[in-house]
């Protein structure tokens, strides 16, 4: 088997999560979304279309750029469209996922990118949740987790900026934003889902090599353990071929330094 | 059509006022209109309230030079070169106003102000933290379905700030590349300032009509300003300066290194 990283691992898990046809937009500093989204053109899901905050539909770039919002990530693309039309194909539930990075990710998938203690004096500013407050409403999301430790798997967040099932079972229904919700939260250990009732957090599958014991001491609270656990797959010898011709300088790597 | 072609430091004297609210343009470090952000510090404009949705050394350098009271955004970031740090303290201080967003709320309020209307309803936000703790969203109904919508207030800026790639002496503008919301927040403003990489013929803007995306008559002044984005990119003439980034990303860890920045790159330099 050849050989791979864990940001190649996850930008494959990212990619298998988009479904030929889907549309799917990709945001700012999402090194593995970006990844994710050129694997999936590539190969399982030619149609998928491809928005990004470089503000164009199906880019192709012979080199990814650091900047996930950087020129290069025009190359070869259809059209621009500023984002605030492709927020509309959100509103009009014509867009089908998006990717989301977290300071911290609590067990009902609630993502928090605004501070860590109280709103108004805040322990730490963070950077702010970009698109998450408006899209996590309505539409699927798919977490991505470079660092799985019991600091960013909470059990509840400081501040809910992306919503994910609030406080689990039917809150989402309640609070008035019945579609959508997180999907899938790719770690670089595992895979989670949510499980249908409760809406708290599951664990699918397990990385290679990963054990059980290392993702529970490294989870902040109690995940669902199914019966029968999964390994996730690794990426192809096609798959990391196709990574490393576009992306020679390493951008997918830039959350794991 | 008058002629509006101005220096770098009139247009910023005579049209960025104390107190305005600024909205500004690029997102990231891709065509933020880093030469007006430097001139504004320089002159020491105060008490600006600041406007985008997703920002990064333009802002950052703006809240760290003090010329800032409310920043209203979605994040303010230099992305992979990590957290805007003057932007961090500050907010941690409680010495800057927090008017935090979500990318298409913040967008939506320059819309209702480019529209002339009060504010706008918007899907989603419901259950977010950001929409409990935002004063200018709140929930109404629709009067024709029932259905419960978030309102977003109107933002209107004094003042608009783009870096584009030509102009026109007249303030014809042609961005080539993604606008982002550039020209949304022309619409918006009382005011804007454009710096342009080329000043074009207005024969050549004539017969060329499909390439004006902001005519004249939403354009105050015109600045002649090449390599005007810099360190940021400004798509087809250059990609962000990476070293200059990881300088200013490095100075801001300490107020004292950003303080020595300033002096060196902004305070005692001129664009």
């Amino acid at each position: 088997m050849a050989e791979y990283t864990v940001a190649e691992l996850m930008a494959v898990c990212l990619a298998r999560e988009i479904k030929d046809g889907d549309r799917v937009l990709q945001g700012l500093y999402s090194p593995l979304p970006m990844m994710a989204c050129l694997l999936a053109k590539n190969f399982h899901a030619p149609n998928m279309v491809y928005f990004n905050t470089s503000d164009v539909i199906d880019p192709e770039p012979t080199e990814v750029p650091f900047s996930s919002a950087g020129p290069a990530l025009q190359e070869r693309a259809v059209a621009y469209i500023p984002l605030w039309q492709t927020f509309d194909l959100a509103q009009r539930g014509e867009l089908d996922l998006i990717f989301l990075g977290a300071a911290q990710v609590d067990k009902y998938g609630n993502t928090n990118l605004s501070v860590i203690g109280p709103y108004e004096k805040p322990k730490v500013r963070l950077p702010g949740g970009a698109a998450s407050a408006h899209l996590c409403a309505i539409m699927d999301t798919v977490i991505w987790v470079p660092r799985h430790n019991a600091r960013v798997l909470v059990e509840k967040v400081d501040f809910i900026t992306g919503q994910g099932y609030l406080t689990g079972g039917k809150a989402r229904e309640e609070a008035g934003i019945p579609k959508g919700g997180p999907r899938k939260v790719v770690t670089n250990l595992c895979i989670m889902d949510f499980e249908p009732e409760t809406k708290a957090m599951r664990l699918v599958s397990l990385h290679p090599g990963v054990t059980l014991e290392e993702v529970k001491e490294n989870t902040g609270f109690d995940l669902i353990i199914p019966d029968k656990m999964e390994t996730t797959e690794p990426p192809s010898k096609e798959e990391l071929e196709f990574m490393r011709q576009i992306d020679p300088k390493g951008v997918r790597e830039l959350e794991f330094h | 059509m008058e002629e509006k072609l101005y220096s770098l430091q009139d247009a910023v004297s005579r049209f960025v006022k104390d107190g305005d609210v600024v909205a500004v343009g690029g997102v990231g470090r891709n065509r933020s209109p880093m030469a007006l952000v430097r001139e504004i510090v320089r002159q020491g404009k105060k008490d600006l309230h600041i406007v985008g949705r997703e920002k990064g050394m333009d802002f950052d350098m703006l809240i760290g030079a003090g010329c800032v009271k409310k920043v209203s955004f979605a994040l303010v970031s230099l992305e992979e070169f990590g957290l805007a740090m003057n932007f961090r303290r500050k907010a941690q201080a409680g010495e800057i106003e927090l008017d935090e967003h979500a990318c298409n709320s913040v967008i939506t309020s320059l819309r209702a102000a480019a529209m002339g209307v009060p504010f706008l309803p918007l899907k989603g936000m419901f259950g977010s933290d950001v929409f409990r703790v935002n004063k200018s969203l709140t929930e109404i109904r629709c009067p024709f379905t029932g259905e419960k919508l978030a309102a977003v207030k109107a933002i209107k800026p004094d003042v608009t700030i783009i870096h584009a790639h030509q102009a026109d002496k007249y303030g014809n503008i042609r961005i080539q590349g993604s606008p982002f919301e550039d020209i949304l927040k022309a619409w918006a403003a009382d005011r804007t300032i454009v710096t342009a990489e080329e000043i074009t013929d207005n024969e050549e803007v004539r017969a060329n009509t499909h390439l004006t995306t902001i005519p004249y008559i939403y354009v105050t002044a015109v600045v002649h300003q090449p390599k005007g984005a810099w360190p940021a990119s400004c798509d087809h003439y250059y990609d962000s300066d990476m070293e200059e980034v990881k300088a200013y990303a490095q100075a801001i860890k300490t107020p004292e290194g950003f303080q020595e920045y300033l002096e060196q790159r902004v305070l005692n330099r001129r664009d």
